[in-house]
């Protein structure tokens, strides 16, 4: 007897043990960051271009930020102030569903939806996903289910933002006989790219054109015309930080924020690519900063960078408008065709029209987004670069950031003065509308 | 019967001898003695990254050192000593290195050569090095011949290079003996190469400014002291020529040598033309069309038997499909434009070239269709009748331990892995390395045909491999009478393969003992004449790469045990002949009583037929096609459609009695229209026809067409951009009114035209016309729809149930009366398609005939070419000398559909190779246009090698249009009592698309020839450029006599339009080209 009792307890405890406890399942802005991280080492490896990654920013944390929204602690639905935005369902059995999961979920399948190589996401989901069962089967699957369900209605709306059909439209034509016009630059002389870009539906602005800025100087290699003095201070500028060598304020600056997806280099025989974080991604890099320096849950950082994000795509949509509009011949074109054919930047040309400045255009409407959530004068160190070989920078404010953004391009010898300061202010602009337009909190 | 028995075993044991066994052994190392290995070794300071040419070896050099007749062996290392190995018979050889002092002092060797530079009939040994680069140190070394020893065989060295002003310390590749100023001793020419620095990218100019290391040099030979003379002798020495080959040769007959460097990457490969007077002029541009890429070693022989010097340079194309497709590709269209038009280069696409030497000095780059475009990482190409059939074979070295052009490795592996190792450390380790796939190809061996084709044999001929073999040389080693080959492997021990042809054919060896101080005889040309059948060979021991061969000259005659006579042209422009004499012997050959050659002998007798008007009589037009790229609207049309103009009408246009001129514009730019006046052509602008210059005219007709019995014009308009129901794509019909015209309303369509032919189709008494389309703008593949105009008084309607609305992408046709009923019927040819012949029965046309025959037509022309009294249909066709390649088996295709379903169609073209079909495009490429793709398929890996049906899904394909061709090449449908056979041209007509023919009787004998013409540039640098078709006239069947030869001046221009204009008793030819000037040929007959 004694000895049976003792086999029933055995089972029974077995039994218990099978029937594993459920912990519930808690998602921390670091696994929100962890899912920006991936996504953007995912697309450094893929080669995306900077207008390109801005669009793969976008869309996963609006995905995220919806379902935040549905959940109710305080965040308003972008659905009436987004472009086209449908509302999203609501899930099937309330109960179950953990929302912050289902938007990390629901990020995580956006991010896959977007990049190329999927199994890369996929091996970081799936990780995720067995953590999850294992802790919480019931839960795992009923906000799983809702957050497919979610990337599924966002992934729909995304798909007719005119992106596909911007894949099969012409490429860029060079026009070599127009002294102003774009040519490709050296080493790769590759193709402009994305000459479409105006054709994407933009999130908040009105249109591509809605922040059209001045144009550039007129064109004219004549000593005294305001262009030509432009091209030369270019010139003036690179030759004299250059003679202070790599160690100068000034290369470090432009080196800093280069952010060029894809430098092309030449050593020996061998051909291969540096490849850094673009200019999009170091504000989404910011973005983490600022979030985890204001101790910000997941809410608040999920929302801060939505709005970056949306700020940041609707940046590069102006400014390829422009771009492509203007169509203006690089500084180094010029320099090596009438001052001096030896004549390199200190940055590598990046393969689209001069006017204005992408990196000008991008800080200065990710600033003004990122002022607006966490504040002016918010000081940070800027570390983002650190992978790359860069040093740790630091600002007093996300603007003095963008400030230094915007000139390290001349710095860099791949923009005249007026695509950097006009630049700046028609990312400022348009950022301004984007926080202006939208009601999130 | 005993005889016949013997006849059979013999039989049986020569099949049994053949079979299994290749024409060449590899007999071992430890058989021959020969080990000598150049071993290189990787280190953290020293690799690819830190000297580009890491890989590309050392030298080799054959020749008797020792007088003992045998050929001896010189092998130069990288970062091993050089060796010499002594010849003694039967495949022995002895490592002499030691004594013979040859080790050498440089730390970094390249090409070695042989020549007698002192003149005392010993061959010398000239060693090139790298030096100043990554600590390299030592010069180039020559090593004087001190004969042997008494009574041994044994050589000792000197070397001598101070002395003789020879210690270069440079970047070295090569160096070539040759006496070009033809005093009578060696000179040398030094081969450097540059390194990349971002100096040496840039504008092509860059050439003239000379620099020390990297400048190539020409030495003359002044008693012994060697003068650098290059800067006077106009031989370029800039920063930017990665020199990898040398060729000499009396490329132009003229007596003098000439010189052509093959030069890797950006610059262009020079052409060297020795003006006799101790300088050159580099002429490539006048003489080429386009040159290799990435060249690299180059040879010289005569291979189609007309004793004009033709020339082989190497590339890097890949053959097989993986290779090819996960490595780095051809330029895009534009970067190609702007290399050439803003930074001074010429046409340069990667592939090896054959260049056939014609009598105009032109060459005819034939490659593609002689089978030897392809041979992956090349190093070295020997020509040399092996098999000793008569014709000249090749031998391709090849191979590299890591392909740096990977594409994986440059966009992912490289950034992954290596990226912060040298940013950081400015060190690579092995691992690195480790993921640049091997490019370990076997040597590629091709036996050559009499029609300038080569056939792949290698796995027939020698053992597959994988072994990286650089420099090559070839010799006699054996004494056997037939070529024998040794190379220089990385890593691995020296190959020899030893020739087995020895009794199966006949040859002929000749050494030459010339007077000193040139003794060995280099620059001697040597004819020799078997059966009206011509051989030509000129000796020069510097060939292929990094190395000299045996210094003697080698013919093969296939079963010939005699030939009827041979002719040395010595190098100080004498001769002699000598007759009847026995093959399978060496034969050294002394000047004896020669006589003064004259070398304009060697040019052209004939008075040419065509002989261009310089002033053009006032016709005074450059057609300038628009900037429109149509690759950049859809990336993967096959080739263009914005090229097809101008149109070309000649007639009387003002009435006067006199043929005028119509040639059309491209987009924006009006057409011309010249006036024949007494004595010239008057420029005429007529504002009715001006003000629609925004169209482009591909096609135009002059004719009579509302009955007035004066001309109107009928204009086609096309480009290939304006799209949908633009009023830029409707055609005119312009009215001639008193002294203008007046347009007059077609009916409304709206069509890229291609061909306009008026004919009375319906016998009432009006011109009706049929209007030929070409494609559908940004539907490439769409059929558009071709139109039959009737005349009802002067004005045209569309016949509505016109059989031949929808038949394709049309670009010519004729009306003629195929069927011999006394109406002409119409016959319509097109790409993708094949010839459409439709009978005339009283104004109803019905197709009747059905020719299975899909080709990219372009042209048709009734003549009848067999003598036989009825017309055939000639046919000008893509031609072969391209990457498409077509037949029955493994067609062309070409998918259309919106495979992306994004609302804009994609046309994708397949190659077939083995039954397999595989994209012509590549990952890239593929998904510029069909972004999915990149998903699919994530690294080039991944994709390489797959075919179509592995690329997109079986639905896709299954939904999309398909069109297929079967037939590339140009020929004729012979008419043999009403039934037609397609009978293709001979291979020198497929060297190009063939644009347009003309039939007249150009030599007056009392029946008509046919005039072709051709070359087409609208495709991209993958296919290169279809320039080196000189135009032909076409007598009969068997007779056709090319451009180079007719006075034409057709090469590196693309033919649109060919006519015959009278002015006043007088008849002329006129020829339109695609953006270029256009040419008037007055017609001596």
């Amino acid at each position: 007897m004694k000895k049976k009792l003792g086999i029933l307890l055995l089972t029974a405890l077995a039994l218990f043990s099978c029937a594993k406890k459920q912990e519930p399942i808690v998602i921390s802005p670091e696994d929100y960051h962890g899912s920006v991280d991936k996504v953007t080492e995912v697309m450094i490896h893929d080669i995306f271009s900077p207008p390109v990654a801005s669009r793969i920013y976008a869309y996963p944390n609006v995905a995220a930020y919806e379902i935040l929204a549905l959940k109710g602690d305080g965040y308003n639905s972008l659905q009436g102030q987004v472009t086209d935005l449908p509302q999203i369902p609501e899930p099937e059995n309330r109960e179950n569903v953990n929302f912050d999961l289902a938007a990390l979920i629901a990020h995580i399948d956006m991010n896959k939806r977007l990049i190329f190589s999927e199994d890369r996401i996929e091996a970081y989901r799936d990780s995720l996903y067995g953590i999850w069962e294992e802790m919480n089967a019931p839960e795992f699957e009923a906000s799983k289910a809702f957050g497919l369900k979610v990337a599924g209605h966002i992934a729909a709306w995304m798909d007719k933002d005119n992106y596909k059909q911007t894949r099969t439209m012409p490429k860029f034509t060079v026009d070599s006989d127009e002294p102003s016009r774009w040519q490709p630059t050296p080493p790769a002389y590759m193709d402009g790219i994305e000459p479409h870009w105006s054709k994407i539906r933009p999130f908040v602005i009105d249109s591509a054109a809605q922040f059209k800025p001045a144009p550039p100087p007129p064109f004219s290699m004549e000593e005294d015309s305001d262009f030509y003095k432009e091209v030369k201070e270019v010139y003036d500028i690179s030759n004299e930080i250059t003679s202070k060598g790599d160690e100068s304020e000034e290369i470090e600056i432009a080196q800093f924020w280069d952010c060029n997806p894809y430098v092309s280099v030449t050593r020996g025989h061998l051909m291969f690519a540096t490849k850094k974080i673009t200019p999009g991604a170091h504000w989404i890099g910011i973005t983490k900063i600022a979030s985890r320096k204001t101790d910000s849950d997941l809410a608040k950082t999920i929302y801060a960078y939505t709005k970056t994000s949306i700020a940041i795509a609707d940046a590069f949509i102006s400014c390829w408008d422009e771009k492509y509009r203007s169509n203006l011949i690089r500084p180094e074109t010029l320099i090596n065709e009438h001052i001096d054919d030896s004549w390199e930047p200190v940055l590598q040309t990046p393969p689209f029209p001069e006017y204005t400045s992408g990196h000008s255009v991008v800080s200065g409407a990710a600033a003004t987004a990122l002022t607006s959530i966490f504040g002016d004068n918010f000081a940070f160190d800027d570390d983002t670069e650190i992978p790359y070989g860069l040093p740790v920078r630091s600002f007093k404010s996300f603007a003095a950031a963008a400030d230094e953004a915007a000139i390290s391009r001349m710095y860099g010898g791949i923009h005249y003065r007026a695509a950097v300061e006009i630049g700046v202010n028609q990312g400022r602009s348009l950022g301004k509308f984007v926080v202006d337009h939208l009601d999130m909190n | 019967m005993n005889k016949l028995i013997a006849l059979i075993t013999s039989t049986i044991l020569l099949i049994g001898c053949n079979k299994g066994n290749k024409l060449f052994e590899n007999p071992t190392a430890d058989k021959t003695g020969i080990t000598f290995e150049n071993r290189i070794t990787e280190s953290d300071d020293l690799n690819i990254l830190d000297y580009l040419y890491f890989y590309n070896g050392g030298g080799v050099a054959v020749g008797d050192v020792n007088g003992d007749g045998l050929p001896d062996i010189f092998f130069s290392g990288n970062q091993v000593k050089n060796k010499l190995y002594l010849n003694l018979g039967n495949l022995k050889f002895k490592d002499v290195s030691k004594e013979a002092g040859i080790q050498g002092n440089s730390t970094w060797n390249t090409g070695a050569v042989m020549g007698d530079v002192n003149g005392d009939g010993l061959l010398d040994i000239y060693v090139c090095a790298v030096v100043g680069i990554k600590g390299f140190d030592g010069h180039n070394e020559l090593y004087i011949n001190n004969g042997p020893s008494d009574g041994s065989k044994m050589v000792t060295f000197t070397e001598s290079s101070i002395r003789y002003g020879l210690d270069f310390d440079s970047y070295s590749s090569s160096a070539a003996f040759l006496d070009y100023d033809l005093d009578g001793d060696l000179d040398l020419y030094l081969l450097n190469h540059a390194v990349h620095t971002q100096e040496s990218y840039g504008k092509a100019d860059l050439r003239y400014k000379r620099n020390y290391e990297t400048g190539d040099k020409l030495l003359r030979n002044d008693n012994g002291k060697f003068t650098d003379v290059s800067e006077a002798a106009g031989i370029f020495g800039g920063i930017n020529a990665y020199g990898l080959g040398v060729a000499v040769s009396d490329f132009n007959l003229d007596g003098y040598p000439d010189i052509y460097v093959g030069n890797d990457f950006h610059e262009d490969d020079y052409y060297y033309l020795n003006n006799g007077d101790g300088t050159f002029k580099e002429s490539l541009k006048d003489h080429f069309g386009h040159i290799s890429r990435f060249s690299m070693g180059n040879d010289v022989a005569d291979i189609n038997h007309d004793g004009l010097p033709d020339l082989i340079s190497l590339d890097m194309l890949p053959e097989e499909e993986i290779p090819l497709k996960s490595s780095e590709g051809d330029d895009n269209v534009q970067t190609q434009k702007m290399r050439i038009e803003q930074y001074g280069y010429h046409y340069q696409f990667t592939r090896n070239m054959l260049f056939i030497n014609q009598p105009d000095g032109n060459y005819t780059e034939t490659a593609l269709m002689s089978g030897v475009a392809a041979t992956d990482w090349s190093w070295s190409a020997l020509f040399a009748d092996y098999d000793q059939d008569g014709e000249q074979d090749l031998f391709v070295s090849n191979g590299i331990p890591k392909r740096p052009n990977d594409l994986d490795f440059i966009n992912f592996l490289s950034s992954d892995q290596i990226q912060n190792k040298i940013n950081n450390t400015k060190l690579v380790d092995q691992e690195a390395f480790g993921l640049m796939p091997s490019g370990a190809i076997h040597n590629y061996i091709f036996k050559g045909n009499s029609h300038i084709a080569f056939e792949d044999m290698s796995d027939k001929w020698i053992s597959n491999d994988t072994i990286i073999s650089g420099a090559t040389a070839i010799g006699d080693f054996d004494n056997d009478g037939d070529m024998d080959i040794v190379t220089s492997n990385l890593n691995r021990a020296a190959s020899l393969y030893i020739n087995q042809t020895d009794d199966n054919a006949n040859y002929l060896k000749i050494k030459l003992n010339y007077i000193n101080p040139n003794k060995f005889g280099i620059g001697t040309k040597v004819y020799t004449y078997q059966n009206g059948q011509l051989q030509f060979k000129e000796l020069y021991a510097t060939r292929g790469f990094q190395a000299s061969s045996e210094p003697i000259i080698h013919f093969g005659f296939g079963p010939h045990t005699a030939i009827d006579s041979l002719k040395v042209v010595w190098p100080n422009k004498t001769f002699q002949v000598l007759k009847n004499i026995a093959t399978n012997q060496t034969l050294t050959i002394s000047p004896d009583n020669p006589k003064p050659f004259d070398y304009s002998t060697l040019k052209p007798k004939n008075k040419s037929l065509f002989k261009i008007v310089d002033d053009g009589m006032g016709i005074d037009f450059v057609h300038k096609e628009d900037n429109y790229v149509d690759f950049n609207r859809e990336k993967l049309i096959p080739y263009k459609a914005s090229d097809r103009g101008p149109a070309l009408a000649i007639g009387d246009i003002n009435a006067d009695g006199k043929e005028d001129i119509f040639v059309g514009g491209s987009k924006y730019v009006p057409a011309a229209v010249f006036i024949q006046q007494d004595t010239s052509f008057v420029k005429y602008t007529i504002p009715e026809i001006a003000k629609d210059s925004i169209k482009e005219d591909v096609s135009a007709a002059m004719v009579d067409l509302n009955g007035d019995k004066k001309n109107d014009l009928f204009v086609g308009s096309g480009g290939a951009d304006f799209f949908g129901e633009s009023i830029q794509l409707k055609d005119r019909y312009y009215v001639q009114k008193g002294s203008t015209y007046v347009e007059k309303e077609l009916p409304e369509y709206f069509q890229n035209a291609s061909v306009i032919k008026p004919y009375d189709y319906d016998q009432d008494g009006d011109m009706d016309v049929f209007v030929g389309n070409h494609i559908v703008t940004s539907k490439f593949g769409r059929s558009p729809t071709s139109y039959l105009l009737k005349n009802e008084g002067g004005m045209f309607s569309v016949v509505d149930n016109f059989e031949a609305k929808n038949i394709g992408m049309v670009t010519d046709a004729i009306w003629h009366d195929f069927n011999a009923d006394g109406t002409k019927d119409l016959i319509i040819v097109g790409e993708w398609m094949s010839p459409r012949f439709f009978e005339n029965n009283k104004g109803t046309l019905t197709e009747t005939k059905q020719i299975n025959l899909n080709g990219l037509w372009q042209t048709i022309e009734p003549f009848d070419i067999d003598q036989d009294g009825d017309d055939d249909y000639l046919l000008g066709n893509w031609g072969t000398n391209s990457k498409f390649k077509a037949s029955q088996e493994n067609p062309l295709k070409m998918y259309f559909a919106d495979f992306d379903g994004n609302g804009n169609t994609e046309t994708l073209t397949t190659l077939a190779k083995s039954g397999k079909e595989y994209p012509i495009h590549n990952l890239d490429a593929l998904a510029s246009q069909m972004v999915s793709l990149k998903k699919k398929f994530n690294t080039h890996k991944s994709f390489a090698g797959k075919e179509l049906k592995d690329i997109l899904s079986a639905e896709s394909i299954e939904n999309a249009e398909v069109l297929s061709i079967t037939e590339l090449r140009s020929g004729y449908l012979k008419n043999e009592e009403g039934t037609f056979t397609f009978v293709p041209f001979p291979i020198e007509l497929q060297v190009s698309p063939i644009m347009d023919f003309l039939s007249y009787d150009f030599d007056n004998d009392g029946s008509p020839e046919v005039l072709a013409g051709g070359n087409y540039f609208g495709v991209k640098p993958y296919h290169g450029r279809f320039d080196s078709f000189s135009g032909a006239l076409i007598k009969n069947e068997n007779n056709v006599i090319l451009g180079h030869e007719l006075g034409l001046d057709f090469n590196q221009k693309s033919l649109r339009h060919l006519g015959i204009l009278p002015i006043k008793d007088k008849k002329y030819l006129l020829a339109i080209f695609n953006n270029e000037r256009a040419q008037l040929y007055q017609i001596n007959n």
